[in-house]
């Protein structure tokens, strides 16, 4: 006999009260791993998006919040609201070169998918896209499609096939090798023809620029911000934008996870309680046979641990697994574009593993302080006498 | 039989506070020689299972003093005290003795832990005390598998796991039929003879006559004293 056996014993001679306590501890440990897996995958996957940005400029409207910005990033549909003249005033600062993209939404096989209108041959260079099958836009005003790689994948589509959008046929003209961002998740057409069957007239969304030095950075935004009335970001300084907020977004996850942990360690508090009351004789009869006050502390604290240890691991497994399957789900909805194509098992390792395991066991050790110390500290004759 | 184990002096024990207050004991002096038989016998709610338990140190006194082989067992530390319970002293209760999700053996090797034998000698010592107590053939049966007067005589068997000097029996056998009683009593005196000192409370008339001291407790208060000097 040691005290290792008389505890696992103890566990399990209530066997319903058992399982739901351990549920308790387990269902707190699962979301608490699975929203932080989540949270850690968006932010990896904006991170990577954001390394593949091609323009070192992000020219926009003075009015724009950071969600539009984000969408930038995620390639969502974007107000058209910069004039179309910007772009030829931006462009004639000397060492910029600029791009403009006009971002809208069409709808393939009844999902939401991006048309960017561009100025077809300095686009290409502009972001080194290179043409995987088919012919790329001839000209700035040819009516057919070019679509990223992700696109032709995900939807099935070849050269040749015609798409809809708003009425019009457009038949797919070229696609593009991968290129890893999000250029990868849109379709493209010349820029005069997106705004004309849109119906924006005059505007697009947002410019994309270059500069010659990269080290004059803040002369050039001088520069632009001399000549016309616009915002000027850095794709780093959107970066930053969008990591804090997928910040305060990981922080409210966390929170919630938070919420469920503390429930889960009220549970063992309860559970334990309920056991030291059950068995206020039984501790009375070891305290009588020579159980020091310390062994009857331990009995129950290793007892609490217990349920955090095991607990933790099934809570792992479950975290794991749920994040595995709502991380697709989640990128289906809208939140998800910061999720394009991000594996949540990249972000669940083994300090993660062990950091969770560690956590639950100490809460269920915390948990267990108060419950032990109360059954340590009956006196014999206090947990002899019977009610 | 010359030396004395167990010294009581002027013990008394006051349970509750203030309007609730009760005397349980009020002033009793006893000596009890080492390897003796003693009963203590007395009307219900009179204060013998608080002298037990004082005894024992399972309690402390209000007042006076309880010396074990001459050590004052009102000073000790929890600790010191727990020591002394798993090493010098065996108990065993009238009812629900046994740890009830262990087995018989369990329930002594569980005793065994808290004492000085060393873990390797655990199960042949369990399987001896079993075997004296005639119960060799119930080592793997639960208390609830086990009749009243088995469930006692594992008590037994348990209260001897560290091999104390000392055993205290609260009425062991007051739930028995006669013939279960009569079972626990013989291991009891074959304990006896091996050289323990046996304190227990009863009130079986039979036992106390053939104690070899006698202590009538009645409403806190030692008022007779038969056997031995
Ligand atoms: N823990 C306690 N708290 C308060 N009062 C107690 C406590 N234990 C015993 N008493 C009181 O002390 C007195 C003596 O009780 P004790 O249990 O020693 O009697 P007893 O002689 O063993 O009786 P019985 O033969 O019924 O077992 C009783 O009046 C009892 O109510
Ligand atoms: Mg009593």
């Amino acid at each position: 006999m040691n005290i290792f056996k008389l505890v696992a014993k103890n566990l399990l001679r209530r066997k319903g009260r058992f399982v739901f306590t351990l549920l308790g501890i387990t269902i707190g440990m699962a979301s608490f791993v699975a929203l932080l897996s989540l949270g850690g995958s968006m932010r990896g996957e904006v991170t990577r998006q954001a390394d593949a940005l091609g323009a070192n400029l992000i020219i926009t409207p003075k009015n724009w919040c950071a969600y539009d910005q984000i969408s930038i990033l995620t390639g969502n549909s974007l107000p058209e609201s910069l004039q179309y003249s910007v772009l030829a005033e931006v462009s004639a600062i000397p060492g910029i070169t600029a791009v403009p993209y006009l971002t809208q939404t069409t709808a393939v096989q009844n999902r939401p998918v991006s048309v960017i209108g561009i100025y077809p041959a300095e686009m290409l260079e502009f972001n080194d896209w290179r043409v995987r099958e088919g012919n790329y836009f001839s000209s700035r005003d040819v009516r057919v499609l070019v679509l990223g790689s992700g696109i032709a994948n995900s939807f099935n589509l070849n050269v040749g096939d015609t798409l809809t959008i708003r009425g019009e046929n457009f038949p797919v003209a070229a696609i593009l090798e991968e290129n890893g961002n999000n250029d990868d998740t849109a379709m493209y057409l010349p820029l005069s023809v997106v705004q004309e069957i849109f119906d924006v007239g005059e505007y697009i969304s947002y410019i994309g620029a270059k500069v010659e030095n990269i080290a004059e950075t803040e002369s050039y935004i001088a520069a632009i911000l001399d000549v016309v009335n616009v915002s000027v970001t850095t794709d780093r300084q959107l970066l930053s934008t969008v990591l804090s907020m997928l910040g305060s977004i990981n922080v409210a996850l966390q929170l919630i996870a938070g919420v469920s942990l503390v429930a889960a360690a009220f549970g063992i508090i309860n559970t334990m309680m309920t056991a030291i009351s059950e068995r206020r004789r039984e501790i009375g009869i070891l305290r009588a046979i020579g159980g020091k006050s310390g062994a009857i502390f331990k009995i129950f604290l290793l007892e609490s641990g217990l349920y955090g240890f095991l607990g933790g691991i099934l809570g792992v497994a479950v975290g794991y697994v749920v994040s595995i399957f709502a991380g697709p789900m989640i990128a289906e909805s809208g939140m998800g574009d910061l999720l394009k194509g991000a594996a949540p098992e990249a972000s669940i390792n083994a300090p993660i593993i062990f950091a969770a395991i560690f956590l639950s066991v100490a809460i269920s050790v915390l948990s267990g302080f108060y419950p032990a110390w109360k059954a340590a500290k009956l006196t014999p004759a206090e947990a002899m006498s019977y009610e | 039989m010359s030396d004395t184990i167990i010294r009581i002096e002027n013990l008394v024990k006051i349970y509750g506070k203030n309007a609730a207050k009760t005397h349980a004991l009020k002033g009793v002096s006893i000596e009890i020689p080492r390897g003796s038989f003693s009963c203590v016998v007395g009307p219900s709610g009179h204060g013998k299972s608080t002298l037990l338990q004082l005894i024992g140190g399972l309690d402390k006194p209000t007042d006076g003093s309880v010396l074990i082989c001459d050590a004052d067992i009102s000073k000790m530390s929890d600790n010191k005290l727990s020591e002394l319970r798993a090493e010098k002293i065996g108990f065993v209760f009238q009812f629900f003795n046994l740890l009830h999700n262990l087995t018989a053996m369990e329930n002594i090797q569980t005793a065994m832990m808290f004492g000085k034998i060393p873990q390797k000698d655990h199960r042949a010592k369990a399987e001896k005390l079993l075997a004296l107590v005639g119960l060799s053939d119930k080592a793997n049966a639960k208390p609830s598998e086990l009749s009243g007067g088995q469930q006692q005589r594992v008590s037994i068997a348990r209260a001897l796991a560290n091999d104390p000097d000392i055993l205290l029996m609260d009425e062991p056998t007051g739930n028995l039929d006669s013939e279960s009683e009569n079972e626990v009593l013989n291991h009891i005196f074959e304990i006896h003879k091996s050289g323990k000192t046996i304190v227990i409370v009863t009130h079986n008339t039979e036992l106390a006559h053939r104690a070899d001291l006698l202590f009538v407790i009645k409403d806190g208060i030692l008022i007779q004293k038969e056997g031995l000097s």
